[in-house]
Parts: C-alpha cells; structure tokens; sequence
C-alpha cells in the first residue's frame, strides 16, 4: 500500500539575475514499511528532494515550481503552514547527517525527546518522562534514565544519531527520512545503526526514506533503490533488480565506482604488479615501539591526563610498497603517518627512514623526509593555500627543494599537471574555482613535485564522490607504475585499502592489531576485531547481511 | 561534588599571575613619573619630614626591586598612600566613590539589554524587511556616536530645552539620585545597545539558519517555539562574553560620561586625579578599575559554565 | 561529505551585490572627509584660529552656516580643518597598533611555547586594565598631545590584534595546507609570512576598520577630556568640551564637531561593512 506519493516534483533556483533549476520532475511512491534507498553523490538534489517533500525549502529563493506530493491520499504540498506543522514530524519525521550540529546543544536529551512528545500528543509530565525512557531504551541507550538528563556533547558521534532517531520517534511519525544518517560515522557504528533502522522499520511498520552516497548501504538495507543525479531521479527499480541490470549509464558507472568486496574486485589488486618483497630488501621506513602522547590538560591544578595516541607500535614499510594503514577515528592511523614525517613530536620509540633516525640526528633525518617523503591529505580544500594559484604553488615547492634549474621550473609545472590529469589552463586559478577532485589533483601534483620515493596519503578520498574517488585511485596506481613509488595509504574505508594497496596495517586504539598482506588479512583475519571491521563494510551485495551480532557487542564499551 | 564549576575554586590562583602585573605596571607607571618620586607622591608643597616618612615608608632611597617589595606590602596593608588633593587615604576616597560608578555601570548595562535584546530579536525575525533595516541602520549610526557628544546632546535636550531632568551632579536621596543617573545611563546604553544588538542579531540569526532551527521545524515544531526555545538559548553565551569583553570599554565609557555629567564617581576621581597631578589617586583607581575588570570577567564564566552545559575551564 | 563548499555560491553573489550600495555610500563619505582636510585653506571660510569678539556666539546664519563660539571664530572653518587632525587620529591610532599586534601574533601563534605563554600573559595584563584607563593612565606620565596619544595607542591598541591574529594563525597552523607546506620543507619564516599570515590578514584588516572607530572615538574622548589635542587648535572633541559651557545659549558650537564624528565614523562603519562581506563572499 503506498502512504506517500511524489509526482512530478520540481524545484528551482530563482534570483534577479537566473533561474536555474534543482529538481527535475521527480517521482516515486513509498509504500508502507517500505525502505526506500536514494542514492546520488554531493549537489544530485536529494536531500533538496526530501526538503521539498515537508515544506522546508532551505532558501526563500527556492521555490516548488511543479508536482505534487500526497500523503495518505492528501495532497500536502499546497497545504498552510499550520495544517504543514501537523505534518512535518507527526507524519514525516526526519533525521539528520550530522547529529551533533542538528541537536540542540544546551537542552538536556530528555528535554528534547519530550519536545516532541508535548507537541504532538498529550501527555502528562510523568508520562512524557516515562515515554522518553522508553523511547530511550528502544534506540539501545544501556542507561536511559541518565541519557534522559544528559547533553548531547556527553555522547559518542553513535549515541548522539541514536538520541536523534528518539527525538525524531517522540512524534511517532509514519514515515522517517533519513538523510545521510551514517555518513559522519565509523562503519561499525554505521552497521549499529542501520540495524536499529531495520528492526525499528520491522517494530513499528515505518516507513523509510534513506538518502545516501555509499550504493552499499542502501543495498543492503532497503526494498527499492532510486539513483539520483543532477536534480533527477535516472532509474528506480526494485534493488536487485537494480543492482545486477541496471539500465541507465550512471547506474552502471556508480556501480562500477563502488570499491565493494565482490570477488572479482578482490582479484584486481593482485593483477597489478607487486613488488614481491624478499627478505633482504631493507625497509625504507622502520617504526619501533612508537609511543605518541597528547597532553589533554595544561593546567597546574588539574592532573595532567596525558591521551595516548599511539601506544607502542612497530612496524617495517619496504621500497615499492603500496601499504594500507586502516582503522576507525580515533585510531591512531594519522598520528602516526604524521609521527612519521617528523609533524608530531614522539614521546618514545624510534622511526627511522632509509637509516635515518629521526629520534638521534632529527635534523638530518628530517631534511631527508622533506625531500624525499610526501603528503596528500583529506580535505582537497582546505590542503592548499588559499590565495595561492596552482602555479604559485608549484613553483614554490620547486623553488624550495632547488633540485631544478629556475627556467626549467616552467615546464616542470606543466609536466606535473599532466601527470596527474590537469590542462595547464589550471596553472591561474585558485583553490576556491576548483572542484573537490581537481584540488585533490592539485594536492597530488605539489606532493609530487618533491619527486618523492614515498608518498603518504592520509585519508586522500574521504571527502570525495565515488567516481571521483575511482578517478583518483586510478591515478595511484598509474602513478605507482610510471614512478616506482612507495604509498602510505591512509583510510577507514577498507573497501578501497583492498582494491589498492598490497599490504595493510589495521590500528585500534593505537595499537596495530594486525598486519600482512592484503589478502590475507581480508580473506582469513586473525583478530576479532578486524573482522568485526570486515563484516560491517556496507557491501553491494543485497544478500549479507549488514553487520552482525558480535559486531555490536565489541563496540558496547565504546 | 563542584562538577564543572570546580574552576571557581582554582581560578583566583590562576589569576594571580595577572594580578602580579597589574600591580607591576601601576608600579612602573608612577615610578615613570619624572622627578623625586617622593614629591611625586606628596605634591610639590611637602615638608621635609612628611618626605622622609614617604622616603622610609616606600624604600624610595634603595634599588627598584626592593622599591618594589615596599610597594607590595604597603599594597597588602590596603596602604595605596594619600590623596595629595583630597589629604585622605586613597582607598578611603575611592571607597567614598565607588557607588555613583556600580549604579551607573549596573542599570547602563540592564537598559542596554532592555534595548537591545527586543530589537535584536525583531530585526533577526523579519531579516529583510523594513523593522530590521531601521534597526541595522540604527546599530550602524550608533557605533559612531561618541558618548562625550551624545551625552552633552542629552542635556540640551532633556535638561535644558525640556526642563525634565537634572544638568549634571548626584543626590542625595534616592529618587534624587535616581534622577541624576537617567541621562548618564542612557547615554552608556546607547552606544552599548548598539554593540550587543549587532551581535545578537548575528547570533540569531545563525540559529535561525542553524541545524537545531532546521531539525526543530522538521519536528513540526512552531515558529515561535524554534526562536525562544532553541535560537535563544543558544544565542545568550556568546553575548555574555562579548559583555565581558566590553568591560573594559565600558568602564572607558563610565570615565567620560562621569566627566561629562560631574558625577562623583571613580572616572571622575579619576581625571582630576590626572589633572592635579595627583598620581596616588591615579594608581590606585587604576588599579581597582583592573580587579574589576578581572573580577567581571570570572563572573561571566561562571555564567556561561551555568547557560552552557558544553563548556568546561 | 565533508565538502566545504556553499551549497548555493549565487546567494553569496547577491550578497555583494547589496554590499556594493554600502561600498559606494562609505567610500563617497570618507572621500569628502578626505577631500576637505586636503582642501581645508581652500574651502574653508575664515581662519579657524582668530578670534573675533564682535562676532561672539552668533547663530547659524549664511555667513556663518554653523554659527560661531565664544570667541568669536567660525564653527564651520572649524570642523573643516578638525578633519585633519581626526582623520589623522584615527588612521594612524590604527596603523600603529595594527602591525605590531599583527605581527606579534603570528609569531606568537606560530611558534607556541615560551613565546607564546608570555605574550599571552602581557596580554591578559594590558586587557585587564580598561583601554581608556590605561591610556589616561601612559597620557599622566607622557604628557598630554598628541605624540603621547599615539605612544599610548602603540603600546596598549596593538593586544587586540596580537590576540585575533593569535587565535587566526593557531587554527590556521593546524589546517592541511600549513602542515603540506611543513612536510614540504619549507622555512619557518616562508610559512609564517608566506602562508599563515596572508590567511590572517584580512580578519585583521576587516576588525582594524571597526577599530578606527573606536579610535577616533576615543581620540576625541581624550581630547574633549584635556589631555589629547591641545587648545587653541581645532579639534572636534575640544571643541565639543569648549561649546560645553554655553550649552544653554549656543547649542551649535557642541553640535556641529559631534555630528562631524558621528559622520565619519558611519562612513568608515559602512566601508568596514561592505569589506568584511566582500571578504567573506570571497572565502
């Protein structure tokens, strides 16, 4: 039985100087206790989708241009404000991407839980109370009765999206959409989650809407999958259907892009050429014992608690190496890349590169890192200087390493753009005229300017789409050939860790856990905890399950 | 069990290194004084035993560290030396001066928040329209208006032309000396109205716009409940530190409007202090204008710990 | 996706489209503020110094369009040569404090430690005291003019700028592109000044043009207290403190050098507006 319907719905921009459109007569229906996936990368127009769909326009200068959105029969689109206030979490409730900016900071959780309940039901005080701990108890809160009087800032980045799905539950709404519910959180904690959408969807018969940009976390948790791009809806089928014919040509590129476990994935990785590494071969990086600490507190009168990052690690990177280090946040991954390169101070332990040891002779050790070892980082923008333009910046680190005689430094910048993909038109234009993958380009580029044996990506992909992310990827590894680099790869998605890298580290509270060859580890995982890592990858098989029991009960103490 | 308000207890120890300071530039700033200190500090008609009392009771004969020390005891036996003016005790005179500056500083504050809280909220609601450019505009002007003018202004107006109020001076009665504040209040919390509006608008505004506005409205929840319930709330702690922070210029503020009203205040004291080369005056004025300053400011974190359950010294 | 970008970048173009009316009314104001401290001799019409006692606290009237004071001069000739002593009051009140606090800060939110922990605290010390006290307080020992006005600004206005710039370069410091140019091996100094403090400048900048008001404001504050600017020159704040004594006869002589600042300082406040948005639109 369909409970929502949207027809036709468009929406457009619409300013003195344009009028653009946003959305493009988008339609579908959601059946009751259906999970619906939508499914586009960053500016598709689905979270303006579900916007447009309650009435919440995110500027005035947006507007409903066509379409009709029914619910239950009713048309609510053209419906007043007031009757709309009935509507918007009675009916449709909603959760958000990022729970920490959408819950209100100085409200106690309880408070807001019956917020809701006050709205939208009649409740006595001892009721609404006694409602909250419930709700509480059912989106997994061991102690309800605490969360109940707690903030929001109390909470891990899980909690807190689980305090949110109570909020949103308080006005029992028919119908949930989630937007982006998971993307800011760790994989096990996203499988919690999802799991938690499933079983409530099965409790209470909701409804879902689930906005994503991971294909496999729709395809393993929704009925329908509908693929968004541009501000249209290109296919939406039923998600096997989907997943194995697909029939519009986006489909097919972002199944394509996504970095998923399938078997034929796992193979590529040993297709490449490995630098099969012998035993006599030194290692060009050798970490030992490493102990990294930050100092929590400064103060004289409070007991100085000092928070270990890294907490004796030791491990040996050999020449030619593609090695993935992967872990949750909180890890340690990028503590110790950066211990690594000399960025942050050691508390104890050695790290030496290509013999020299960064902890005897620092200076030396460091001169050698900085023109032999280099960074690309996470975020493309916020990697590169603003005011500078791509050619400044070149040309600065050209200048700097002095390898390269100054009127050759021209051509040398135009050899670096085309090594990582760019026209030299690039070389005027800033950081701020750039897309997302073109910056990560231009960060590629600056690190390999250095003409560096080793280079060290920390979480280079995250912030980027999955056909950007593919793009990238595959710049690694044509680089890795031309260039007989060693790469430091740093993620927490292990999805692309196996499609890249040869060998992997996994960190867990600053320790490493595990290591060896990729394969190995992925295929047949010593530890507990990698598997629990392994098993809650979101995977565009529709048939795994996501998650699992044990994966939940090793993050209870998180 | 103190929580997060365990740093009530611990704050004064860490404030004392400032403390130290404050007393060290008042101390540099008197010895900077060219000429015998000694007459420096009991005005140019002493007697030759009142300046060696002054020589043995300050070290003022031996080197600028023990000099120093002196003045520390001396600053501990809440000795802050003689009004050359006034021939009393300089804490004595302060404490004689210090009620016209708390009353002004506590009700310019209370008004100004009388006046700019509505508007703040008026202008953040109706962003856009007419209420909110007549408050911008307003705020806009208001920032460039000196008190020193504005207050003469107020008495031509109110005082003079209009007859309502008195031209400057204090009471003696209550009502009296309620009368008397009027004008200098209103002065203050014109142009600090204007400062704090500008600043709530731009913090409610971003609520208004914030994830918590958007997630409260996608909850069904009303227009008005989002504003006073959520935007509020959350647009306090910002400007109680922008009050704290204003203190400083606040009390500036305080100085001239007292001069500017013949208010015997401390401002006042302050710049006759100044003018009659009174330097002991000078000191110790500044020196309780600095613990005052140090004083608001550990009161406003212990308001922002309260409104604030995120925040943590 | 922790894409930084707006999601609308045209809402950000409207933005300086309004901003441009605010731009043009604030540059227009302070070029006439400029225009007549250059052109003072010129435009003014009598000699803003000589007394006239058989012209004595004349009303407005065309000869004398802003009246005259009690000795006699020309209110008008008066505010037009005070531009030129407020103007200089508040633009060099800034520039001063404005580059050693710039320049202290980055150095001290970049290189941490000792340095930092000491500025910080000579900070604190000078913040504890209210400007106008400590400023009075620099002014006793100096003397009063405007040479000891502008010592006293250089030595206590620069903190608020050590301490914005600070908090600046502490975030900027830690920003990917900051730790790419350290791993990049490039010299303290190139990523102090090169990198770090470009990024701080316009936050500096943008507050420098909220400062000048203040400055200006407390420029003639000190001067309408006697120990800024000294007599017979003419100087809106002294005036204002001249015209006090005849506010029962002569409104117009503390009106005019009032309104005079009220001006200025809504045209620097409108130029300051329109930057600080044009700065964020561009970011």
């Amino acid at each position: 039985m369909t409970i929502l319907s949207v027809k036709g719905l468009s929406v457009s921009y619409q300013d003195k100087v344009e009028t653009r459109s946003l959305l493009e007569d988008a339609t579908f229906d959601l059946g009751q206790s259906e999970i619906l996936g939508l499914v586009g990368e960053s500016g598709s127009g689905k979270s303006l989708l579900c916007r447009a769909i309650i009435g919440l326009l995110p500027s005035t200068k947006l507007s409903v241009t066509s379409g009709d959105v029914v619910l239950e029969g009713r048309s609510i689109l053209g419906l007043e404000e007031k009757a709309m206030m009935d509507v918007r979490g009675r009916r449709i409730g909603m959760i958000f991407q990022n729970p920490t900016s959408h819950l209100d900071p100085v409200m106690r959780i309880g408070d807001q839980i019956c917020e809701g309940l006050f709205r939208h039901g009649s409740y006595s005080k001892q009721d609404a109370r006694v409602q909250a701990i419930e709700l509480l108890t059912q989106v997994g809160f061991p102690d309800p009765a605490r969360a109940f009087r707690s903030y929001a800032h109390e909470f891990s980045g899980g909690m807190r999206q689980r305090a949110m799905i109570a909020i949103a539950l308080s006005c029992e709404p028919e119908i949930l959409i989630a937007d982006e519910p998971t993307t800011a959180l760790d994989v096990t904690v996203q499988a919690q989650i999802l799991e938690l959408l499933l079983e409530l969807r099965k409790k209470r018969g909701l409804s879902i809407i689930l906005i994503t940009h991971d294909l496999g976390v729709v395809a393993q948790t929704c009925d329908r999958i509908a693929v968004m791009r541009e501000g249209r809806i290109v296919e939406i089928e039923e998600k096997r259907k989907l997943l194995s014919a697909p029939q519009h040509s986006y489909t097919k590129t972002l199944i394509a892009s996504h970095p998923s476990f399938d078997d034929h994935l796992a193979s590529r990785a040993l297709d490449d050429d490995i630098v099969v590494e012998e035993p006599h071969i030194k290692p060009i990086f050798e970490v030992d014992d490493l102990v990294v600490e930050f100092n929590a507190g400064k103060s004289w009168f409070r007991s100085k608690a000092a928070f270990r990052a890294l907490a004796g690690v030791s491990c040996q990177i050999f020449p030619g190496d593609t090695i993935g280090i992967v872990g949750e946040s909180g890890s340690g991954k990028s503590t110790l890349a950066r211990a690594m390169i000399g960025l942050t101070p050691i508390t104890s332990g050695d790290i030496a590169y290509d013999g020299a040891v960064l902890t005897l002779k620092r200076d030396q050790a460091l001169r050698k890192l900085r023109r032999e070892v280099a960074m690309v980082f996470q975020d493309p923008f916020n990697a590169l200087n603003p005011r500078m333009t791509v050619e400044a910046m070149l040309r600065e680190v050209l200048e700097t390493q002095g390898e390269i005689a100054r009127n050759a430094i021209d051509s040398r910048i135009d050899e670096l753009l085309e090594l990582v993909g760019l026209d030299v038109s690039f070389r005027p234009r800033k950081p701020k005229s750039l897309s997302g993958g073109q910056c990560q380009r231009v960060g590629i580029a600056r690190a390999l300017a250095v003409n560096p044996k080793v280079i060290i990506a920390d979480e280079c992909v995250a912030a980027l789409d999955v056909t950007i992310q593919a793009q990238i990827i595959s710049l690694f590894k044509e680089l890795r050939e031309k260039m007989a680099l060693t790469i430091i790869f740093i993620a927490h998605d292990l999805a692309i860790v196996r499609e890249l890298c040869e060998s992997v580290i996994v960190m867990h509270h600053g320790r490493i856990v595990e290591a060896g060859r990729t394969e190995d580890v992925f295929d047949n995982p010593e530890q507990d905890y990698t598997a629990n890592l392994l098993a809650a990858i979101p995977n565009i098989d529709p048939d795994k399950p996501i998650g699992t029991r044990t994966v939940a009960r090793a993050i209870q103490g998180n | 069990m103190l929580g997060r308000y365990r740093f009530v207890l611990f704050r004064p120890f860490q404030l004392l290194p400032v403390m130290f300071g404050i007393s060290v530039v008042t101390f540099i700033l008197v010895r900077l004084i060219p000429g015998d200190p000694a007459r420096v500090l009991l005005g140019a008609r002493s007697t030759p035993t009142a300046l060696a009392k002054i020589r043995a009771q300050y070290g003022l004969d031996e080197p600028m560290i023990t000099q120093y020390f002196y003045f520390l005891k001396n600053l501990v036996h809440g000795e802050m030396g003689r009004s050359t003016l006034y021939k009393i005790d300089v804490l004595k005179l302060i404490a004689t001066r210090i009620e016209p500056t708390l009353m002004l500083v506590f009700f310019a504050v209370l008004l100004s928040l009388v006046i700019a809280v509505p508007l703040a909220a008026l202008s953040a609601r109706k962003q856009g329209q007419w209420p909110d450019h007549f408050a911008r505009i307003a705020v806009t002007a208001g920032l460039g208006f000196p008190q020193f003018w504005l207050g003469v202004m107020l008495i031509i107006l109110f005082a003079v032309s209009l007859n309502w109020l008195p031209v400057s001076g204090y009471g003696k009665s209550f009502e009296d000396k309620a009368l008397h504040l009027v004008l200098p209040c209103l002065t203050i919390a014109l142009s600090l109205s204007s400062v704090i509006t500008r600043s709530l608008r731009a913090a409610m505004i971003s609520g208004l716009n914030s994830d918590i506005a958007t997630a409260a409205r996608a909850r069904g929840v009303s227009e008005n409940t989002v504003f006073w319930r959520h935007v509020v709330p959350n647009a306090l702690v910002p400007t109680i530190n922008l009050l704290a922070v204003n203190i400083g210029w606040l009390i500036g503020g305080t100085v001239v409007v007292e001069s500017v009203f013949a208010l015997p205040g401390m401002g006042q004291l302050l710049v006759r202090g100044i003018f009659s080369r009174d330097y002991m005056v000078v000191q110790g004025v500044a020196m309780v204008f600095a613990v005052a300053t140090l004083l608001i400011n550990f009161l406003a974190d212990i308001l922002t710990v309260a409104l604030d359950p995120r925040v943590k010294f | 996706m922790a894409q930084t970008r707006p999601f609308f970048p045209q809402l950000k173009w409207r933005a300086l489209m309004s901003s441009n009316t605010t731009l043009t009314l604030g540059f227009c104001i302070l070029a006439f503020f400029i225009a007549a401290a250059l052109l003072a001799p010129l435009v003014a019409p009598f000699d803003p110094i000589l007394q006239d006692a058989s012209a004595r606290l004349q009303a407005p009237t065309l000869l004398h369009p802003f009246g005259t004071d009690n000795f006699g001069r020309d209110v008008l000739s008066r505010v037009i040569w005070g531009v030129r002593i407020d103007l200089q009051i508040a633009l060099l009140g800034v520039l001063f404090p404005m580059i050693i606090g710039t320049i202290l800060g980055t150095v001290a939110g970049f290189l941490g430690g000792i340095v930092d922990t000491i500025l910080m605290r000579i900070i604190d010390i000078v913040l504890a005291f209210p400007f106008l006290v400590l400023m009075l307080s620099i002014i006793t020992i100096l003397g009063p003019g405007l040479a000891s006005f502008y010592i006293a600004m250089a030595l206590v206005g620069w903190v608020s700028y050590a301490r914005l710039v600070r908090a600046q370069i502490l975030v900027l410091k830690t920003m990917d592109f900051a730790v790419a140019a350290q791993s990049l091996g490039y010299s303290r100094l190139r990523i102090m000044f090169r990198h770090l403090l470009p990024n701080a400048l316009t936050g500096s900048i943008v507050f420098a043009m909220s400062d000048v008001i203040l400055v200006l404001l407390n420029g003639a504050a000190i001067s309408y207290l006697g120990l800024g600017v000294q007599p017979p020159a003419a100087e809106w704040g002294i005036m204002v403190a001249e015209g006090q004594g005849f506010i029962t006869q002569a409104w117009w002589i503390t009106f005019f050098p009032g309104f005079a600042i009220v001006c200025l300082a809504l045209g620097f406040s409108l130029l300051g507006d329109a930057l600080g948005d044009m700065w964020e639109a561009e970011v």
